[in-house]
């Protein structure tokens, strides 16, 4: 049994900020933890970005779970990708799992400083900064990125 | 004596920079969430970092305390202008944040890490 929040919507790039301050609230009152709400909003937020600029087809979905049985938040954005993007995301969650977050974090910020173009911090964000389990799933084409939070046991 | 820059109003972003003396300082408020913040972003650091250099300021502070987001595009347009001080050192990055606000206390102290010796992170209980 899970309690959940699920949208669908075209993704536009202005509904973004609406989602995440959503987000944030409905996390502040359903887990009453500040830090924790600030956390899942920030991931729901970096995950969808990543959608609206890679995404093959125009549709963002957003399904955020509370997972009681094992007491998780799952953070789950799905869309449509072309192969050569699910490549380079495969890679990029090899990457980000390959060392101790904030050495990746901060060598992926020199890395990024050096080049122009996209930053491609926002996964390396999530993992490191909100301390969230990242997890990526393909199925025909279809992409999930999953960010896993831990909750306090009461 | 106090004199106010050009400051920079986009999509929900205000920076208001002023020149304090020996210091120059800039005050964020809204939220940095466009798409390519990088476009505005960038080449108004770069006007501060000239502006601070021709000055020779001892210190440009950057006050982010009523940010109530940045994305991580905008902390890309951070990183650039850190790592071209880190290069270049010519004054000290001082970044005012909020110990409050999530993003801020995560955020801002892993930036200050790239050039430890030219930003500090200086946290303010709101």
């Amino acid at each position: 049994m899970s309690d959940y929040v699920e949208m669908r919507f075209g993704p536009r790039w202005t509904y973004i900020s609406c989602v995440r301050k959503f987000v944030a609230s409905f996390f502040m009152i359903g887990l009453a933890d500040k830090e924790r709400a600030e956390q899942i909003s920030m991931a729901a937020s970096e995950l969808l970005e990543n959608a609206v600029k890679y995404a093959s087809e125009e549709e963002g979905y957003l399904k955020i779970s509370i997972e009681k049985q094992n007491n998780e938040v799952d953070v789950c954005v799905k869309n449509k990708a072309e192969a050569q993007q699910i490549n380079t995301l495969r890679r990029e969650f090899a990457l980000i799992h390959a060392g101790q977050p904030e050495m990746v974090y901060l060598k992926k910020m020199e890395e990024a400083a050096m080049t122009e173009g996209q930053s491609r911090l926002g996964l390396i964000r999530i993992l490191f900064e909100a301390g969230a389990r990242l997890r990526l799933d393909v199925n025909e084409g279809e992409v999930s990125i999953h960010a896993i939070f831990p909750l306090e046991t009461a | 004596m106090n004199e106010t820059l050009t400051p920079l109003t986009i999509e929900g972003l205000s920076i208001v920079p002023a020149v304090h003396d020996t210091k120059l300082r800039l005050t964020m408020s809204g939220a940095v969430e466009m798409r390519d913040p990088g476009e505005m972003l960038n080449p108004f650091w770069t006007r501060i970092d000239e502006e601070a250099r021709s000055r020779n300021v001892q210190s440009v502070e950057v006050d982010i305390r009523d940010l109530n987001f940045m994305n991580s595009s905008g902390i890309l347009t951070l990183v650039r202008w850190i790592t071209k001080l880190k290069v270049s050192a010519a004054y000290r990055l001082v970044i005012r944040y909020d110990r409050n606000v999530t993003w801020q206390r995560s955020s801002i102290p892993t930036l200050a890490k790239l050039a430890p010796n030219v930003v500090v992170p200086l946290d303010i209980n709101g």
